[in-house]
């Protein structure tokens, strides 16, 4: 018997029972089906945020200051950052290379009879410029001159330009930031929108205007960025030192872009490792369903066994006839699982605009669990097949 | 003549449970190429039991089987699995036909465990089925045939790899009248070209259709002698 002869007699006996044999396949498509579309949305999402990361422009010596514990959100912190502080940072760690102190708020920015309100109005320092890699496509961005001189200048992003002037110049126009005129200087480049937010929408001005504009001198946070990536750990270090002599206590915490991916991953594997606990025991299942099947097929084929042997086949022949059978059904509901998983995290990821990542390993990986399972789950089944005795098989009603 | 089957001396005694169940106690015979063989006997006596020893589906507890004079007692479970494949075409009296597979796929079925090529197969089971008369039911399966036509598969699939002996255990025993002289005459179509047929029936009129006829009792032969053969008109309609 040749390897193709097996495999077609298995087919039709697979096919013959559709909807048993489809019963029998469920536990391997589901145990595949969950961790296929987990690993590939995972992967999908991993590749999202390092895409974001790099449109943010800013690179892994990127670091901000927030107020409040580790894992606490920044908009709840109540420990008040000033200017103060931020240049007691710049000052004192040698580790920085440029610290931007940022006074954000949300507020109403008019123009005539336009007026847009904008979730963030920032308040910040020329470093700005240099630690996100942004640029300006007409006029100038903030200098140290405006910062120092509480100067009511503002930078504008396109799309916000485009709002207010529609297709007239703005540079050299007044606006209004909450009651108060800015000059507009300068307007960003395109940027495109990052994590949903309208970067083209961002407004700059002086972080010394915004304590006046927004009569607070807190900070919602201050960027910084490390002279190398060796250094991030001590400038980290640094930080921490000069904020805790300051205010008394350790009450700030600095999230680098190697923290955000690193808890990015433990999330990940975590809900890999869970998924995959789910799988494993929906392939045990599955592995006995097909076991129990087997073992009925060869209950109901008895007779034919004998009639088989009688005409010559051989244990070997028999063994593999049953053997062939359960590695396809598990195969196939393998098959079955890894092109549902994929299905299913690619309709996801199009919905929600993030790119798709097919792990080749991973279904290789599951092609294999799913050949294996049908191997193990085969083999007892086919050896009771394989050893009845011919004479018997026959007799048997 | 050439010696196509030798058994010696043959015991073979089934264990059920704590009883012991002799089925052939000392048996004896040889059948030369060509002979048309009939064995009965009453129910009980042996008859099948020796049919499995001679094709090589059971073994003896003492005595030797030879076929084309060699000595299966001594071949191994792979060893008379490629003796049946290649020198042993069955016919049962329940037919034994797969229900799912067509006739001709049924008929192929000794092939796959040979080494021919599909095309081979095709051709050599279309060859049989039109010596049974049954070429244009190749593609019917076998629940949609009556008990001759069965029959007249399990045939062709017995001769389809051109064994050395046929062994039919009450090929008639499931069949009416008419279907059981139709049987017969190919039976005796095939003898007539040179096979060499045992056949098991417990009907006088189905043994005199053979050539020869060994009568057991108690597992033991009681008579053993030429009959003088009925011959049918191998007429196939
Ligand atoms: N597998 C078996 N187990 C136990 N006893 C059996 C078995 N096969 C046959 N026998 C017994 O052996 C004797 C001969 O059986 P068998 O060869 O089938 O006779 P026949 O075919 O002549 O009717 C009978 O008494 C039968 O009951
Ligand atoms: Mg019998």
């Amino acid at each position: 018997m040749t390897f193709w002869e097996a495999i077609t007699m298995a087919w039709k006996d697979i096919m013959r029972a559709k909807m048993r044999s489809f019963l029998t396949m469920l536990g391997v498509i589901i145990g595949i089906f969950s961790v296929i579309s987990l690993v590939t949305l995972g992967e999908g999402m991993k590749g999202f945020m390092y895409e974001q990361i790099d449109k943010f422009g800013t690179g892994p010596t990127y670091m901000e200051v927030h107020g409040g514990k580790e894992g606490q959100l920044a908009a709840m912190a109540t420990v008040k950052m000033t200017l103060s502080d931020a240049k007691a940072i710049e000052d004192r760690c040698p580790s920085l290379e440029l610290v931007d102190p940022r006074n954000i708020q949300s507020g109403k920015i008019t123009y005539l009879d336009k007026s847009y309100t904008s979730p963030f109005i920032s308040g910040c320092s020329p470093a700005l410029m240099e630690m996100m890699n942004w640029g300006v496509s007409q006029g100038r961005f903030l200098s140290d001159v405006d910062v120092l001189g509480r100067k009511k200048v503002v930078v504008l992003g396109q799309d916000l330009a485009r709002k207010l002037f529609g297709g007239f110049p703005a540079i050299g126009e007044k606006v209004r930031i909450n009651g108060s005129k800015f000059l507009v200087i300068g307007l960003f480049k395109k940027k495109g929108s990052i994590m949903g937010v309208n970067m083209d929408e961002y407004v700059a001005i002086p972080v010394t205007a915004a304590e006046d504009v927004f009569d607070t001198d807190k900070l919602a946070e201050i960027g910084a960025v490390a002279r190398s990536i060796e250094l991030v750990p001590q400038a980290v270090a640094e930080i921490k030192t000069v904020m805790a002599e300051r205010h008394g206590k350790e009450d700030i915490r600095v999230d680098t872009m190697e923290n955000s991916m690193a808890i990015m991953d433990t999330i990940m594997s975590a809900l890999t490792a869970i998924v995959t606990g789910i799988a494993a025991i929906s392939l045990l299942v599955g592995g006995i369903g097909i076991m129990n099947i087997m073992l009925v097929a060869v209950n109901e084929r008895v007779r034919e066994i004998g009639v088989r042997k009688a005409i010559g086949a051989k244990k070997r022949d028999i063994l593999v006839q049953f053997l062939t059978e359960s590695v396809i059904i598990s195969l196939l509901g393998g098959v079955i699982g890894i092109s549902s998983g994929v299905g299913l995290a690619s309709f996801i990821m199009v919905i929600i605009g993030m790119p798709l990542v097919v792990s080749f390993w991973a279904i290789l990986l599951a092609t294999f669990v799913a050949t294996f399972v049908g191997v193990v789950s085969g083999v007892y089944p086919a050896m009771r097949a394989a050893a009845l005795d011919p004479v018997e098989a026959l007799r048997y009603e | 003549m050439s010696r196509i089957v030798k058994v010696e001396d043959l015991h073979r005694t089934y264990i059920l449970g704590k009883v012991e169940v002799p089925a052939l106690r000392g048996l004896s015979f040889e059948v030369t190429k060509g002979e048309f063989v009939s064995i009965t006997g009453p129910s009980g006596c042996g008859k099948s039991t020796l049919m499995h020893l001679i094709g090589c589906l059971d073994h003896p507890d003492s005595g030797t089987v030879y076929l084309d004079d060699i000595n299966v007692s001594k071949l191994n479970d792979n060893q008379l699995a490629e003796i049946r494949n290649k020198k042993i075409g069955f016919v049962f009296q329940t037919f034994n036909l797969l229900p799912r597979l067509s006739a001709i796929e049924n008929v192929e079925l000794p092939l796959i465990y040979g080494f021919f090529t599909p095309r081979q197969m095709k051709e050599k089971s279309m060859a049989v089925l039109e010596k049974v008369g049954l070429a244009h039911r190749a593609e019917h399966r076998p629940p949609e045939m009556s008990g001759g036509e069965r029959q007249r598969v399990a045939i062709a699939r017995a001769l389809v790899v051109e064994p050395s002996i046929i062994l039919a255990d009450e090929p008639t025993g499931n069949l009416d009248s008419k279907s059981s002289e139709e049987i017969m005459a190919i039976f005796q179509g095939l003898n007539n070209e040179g096979a060499t047929i045992i056949m098991v029936t417990h009907e006088h009129d189905i043994a005199n259709c053979t050539k020869r006829n060994i009568n057991l009792k108690d597992g033991q032969v009681l008579a053993d002698q030429p009959v003088k053969q009925v011959c049918l008109p191998a007429d196939r309609s």
